[in-house]
């Protein structure tokens, strides 16, 4: 008896010391649960990693701050391979089985597509990672994605990259693609901005995603004697065509575009002075006019997380954007004080974010109202050195206009 | 009239379906199902031809993905009923898997299982850039919210898969136990032999090569209808072709349960494995499991009960 009148003191004392501590009490209630599938293996598995380590670090710092609605933040979370046949079945385990309370997208067009009718029936709000217009034949209005593509995806990626063709009075152009998703849909785009600016196309063909030699490729592009030469391409594909383009000595004025792989850490290293003035996308870089709150200190997270677990050493490229789209995510339910999907959607329509990768408002459509795909240049690389890509000048922001952070080195080769 | 077992279970299990739709409320289970019932469908067709004929085919995703694709044409040219969608990639892979047949005039072995990989390399290739069916960029598919007599349509379509694979063990199991069947296995054995005793082999080829690109067009049709989003990629994935040899491999290739035990078992370890591990661990599962029956019981799980069987009889004599 005397042992149990001893027991209920002590948990009464715990009680009274539970309440009286703000950062316990923050976060005593039941977690919030966010809910998602991610490409952690297969083809865009080191994308996923990093996309999940910059996903951890928000849901670490906003813990650290008390939770959302005083509650503390879970990641719930299933590895769909980068395998579309995967994604339905995991949804559907968050909603039905785990009960999550928020969900959003994994990594890429081809995993965020198959969620799409599980989450719409749901009704819940989904923000994409990533995705290139896969709104566009859903229509879901309760659809955000965060990688800044602009309302019509497609052309907006490059835009930047004719604007500048248009400035240099340059007049015809090359295009070559990779026969796979996006680099179809960014080919598509650049074709119909170069007709759109009344250019030549002189050349316009695909090739398998695992070509590797570009080398008969180039050469078949250099007979044709373009000013401008688009790729849209992957990861492998890019590294051939910047080897190949060095070694055959390509002439072309403006050279680049939508290759995917140029913003990877290892591969710039490894590419070093060969990407020398070529002009590419991205979507952040070092430069004045990017540093929004937030980002170095993300970075510098990041970069510590990210060591030796075999993903992307800088994390320039996507884990910005991750770690953005839940925070749009948090600054929502913090706004609406609630997890109700219909408000949480009005609010992300009406609100533009202040996030680490800068202001976030989005159109009617989920994708970004205005486009800011940069569009940046190879500057003085130099062999074998990561450190060069974290300071500025190396990358050259060119477009758009409203964060270009200096001019084109013109043309790409003499 | 006597009634076969067989039959019976059959009555049984998809009463069983019916009424897992009916009073569950979890809609993974029908998701995870789907998944496991399409594998088996994958491997009893595979099982056709690679264990009743002794022919493998590496291309079982080309199959698979042109009856996904058959699907997509047919949906984007006049957005016709899934069953009709179903029943047409049948009969267009059906006469894909004939003219596979055709291709057993002048390979066997080896020479034969390359030749079905490079076709399947070709289909991807054609669609690659057929731009109707969205080329390598990918198609997508609306699914209509509400389905007649079903609570979602995820339901409506593990019931449809669940009559499919039905179907198929029920062809599988006649094919098998059929004089058709024996003579199928006598191909597998010594097809000279078989030839020289009077067994039709080029006629008995045929129709192996048929039934299994039938039922492989059909267990591709509603697959776009499962994730909504197809690309080349993921319709020829390499995995469908990995799944289709190694479900029977696993379970028997000698009898008609044998892909079906196999099935089950390599289906259902997978989606756990997914939700509790790791999706990538499936294919070092698939692979280990596979070296381990090859290496150690080459003739699956039902080769190992029969053995165990006969050892009993032995010991209890």
């Amino acid at each position: 008896m005397r042992f149990f009148k001893q027991l209920v003191l002590a948990i009464a004392a715990l009680a009274v010391v539970v309440a009286y501590s703000p950062q316990v009490s923050a976060q005593s209630g039941k977690p919030i649960k966010i809910g998602f599938s991610m490409a952690l293996t297969g083809v865009l598995g080191a994308g996923g990693k990093s996309a999940l380590i910059a996903m951890e670090i928000w849901r670490d710092d906003v813990n650290k701050k008390g939770g959302l609605l005083g509650r503390p933040v879970e990641l719930v979370y299933y590895d769909d391979a980068t395998t579309p046949a995967k994604v339905p079945a995991i949804y559907t385990k968050l909603l039905n089985v785990d009960k999550v309370d928020l969900v959003v997208s994994s990594y890429g067009t081809d995993v965020i597509a198959p969620a799409m009718p599980i989450v719409m029936r749901s009704g819940k709000v989904f923000l994409g990672l990533f995705g290139l217009d896969v709104n566009h034949k859903f229509k879901y209005d309760r659809y955000f994605q965060i990688m800044p593509a602009g309302p019509n995806p497609a052309q907006d990626w490059s835009r930047g990259f004719f604007d500048i063709a248009k400035e240099k009075g340059l007049k015809s152009v090359a295009i070559a693609g990779a026969d796979a998703e996006f680099a179809q849909n960014a080919v598509k785009g650049a074709r119909a901005n170069a007709k759109q600016d009344g250019l030549n196309i002189v050349y316009d063909k695909s090739f398998p995603p695992s070509t590797a030699d570009f080398t008969p490729i180039l050469r078949a592009i250099q007979a044709t004697n373009p000013d401008i030469i688009y790729f849209g391409s992957y990861p492998a594909n890019s590294v051939g065509i910047v080897k190949a383009a060095n070694e055959l000595g390509l002439k072309a004025k403006l050279v680049g575009g939508g290759m995917v792989g140029l913003q990877f850490a290892a591969i710039m290293k490894n590419l070093g002075p060969g990407l020398n003035n070529l002009v590419n996308y991205d979507f952040w870089v070092p430069a004045k006019t990017l540093k929004f709150p937030g980002i170095e200190e993300f970075l510098k997270k990041y970069q510590a997380a990210a060591a030796g677990k075999g993903v992307d050493l800088l994390g320039h490229y996507l884990p910005p954007w991750a770690y953005a789209y839940m925070q749009v995510l948090g600054q929502s339910v913090e706004a609406t004080k609630s997890l109700d999907d219909k408000k949480l959607a009005e609010y992300i329509h009406k609100t533009t974010f202040n996030t680490v990768v800068g202001p976030v408002k989005f159109g009617k459509n989920g994708e970004w109202a205005t486009s800011r795909a940069l569009m940046i240049q190879f500057r003085g690389i130099k062999a074998n050195n990561l450190d060069q890509f974290k300071m500025e000048g190396t990358r050259v922001v060119l477009k758009p206009d409203t964060v270009k952070s200096g001019d084109i080195m013109f043309p790409y080769k003499k | 009239m006597k009634i076969s077992g067989f039959w019976i279970g059959i009555v049984l299990v998809l009463a069983a379906g019916f009424v897992l739709a009916g009073v569950a409320d979890n809609q993974f289970l029908f998701f995870a199902g789907y998944v496991v019932l399409q594998g088996l469908i994958m491997a009893v067709a595979w099982n056709v031809l690679g264990g009743f004929t002794g022919y493998v085919n590496f291309g079982s995703a080309g199959f698979f993905a042109i009856g996904a694709y058959t699907a997509i044409a047919l949906h984007q040219f006049a957005e016709l009923p899934l069953l009709v969608l179903i029943v047409i990639a049948g009969i267009v892979c059906g006469l894909i898997g004939l003219g596979t047949g055709y291709l057993t005039l002048r390979l066997r072995g080896v020479y034969f299982a390359i030749a079905t990989l490079a076709m399947a390399i070709v289909f991807e290739s054609l669609i690659t850039n057929w731009d109707y069916v969205g080329g390598s960029a990918g198609a997508y598919v609306i699914t209509p919210a509400e389905v007649p007599f079903f609570d979602s349509f995820i339901e409506m379509m593990f019931i449809l898969m669940l009559v499919l694979s039905l179907i198929c063990v029920a062809v599988s199991r006649y094919l098998s136990m059929s004089r058709m069947g024996r003579g199928l296995a006598s191909i597998r054995d010594d097809e000279t032999a078989a030839e020289c005793m009077g067994v039709p082999t080029l006629r008995l080829k045929l129709i192996s090569t048929t039934v299994m690109g039938v039922m492989m067009g059909v267990a591709g049709a509603p697959f776009p209808f499962f994730v909504t989003y197809i690309n080349p990629l993921s319709a020829f994935d390499l995995l469908i072709a990995v799944n289709a040899i190694a479900m029977p491999m696993i379970g028997g290739t000698a009898v008609w349960f044998g892909p079906v035990i196999g099935a089950l078992l390599l289906g259902t370890i997978q989606q756990i494995v997914t939700v509790t591990i790791s999706s990538e661990l499936n294919i070092l599962i698939v692979g280990v499991v596979l070296i381990g029956f090859v290496a150690l019981a080459p003739r699956g799980i039902v080769g190992l009960f029969q053995d165990f069987a006969r050892k009993r009889r032995g010991g209890g004599k």
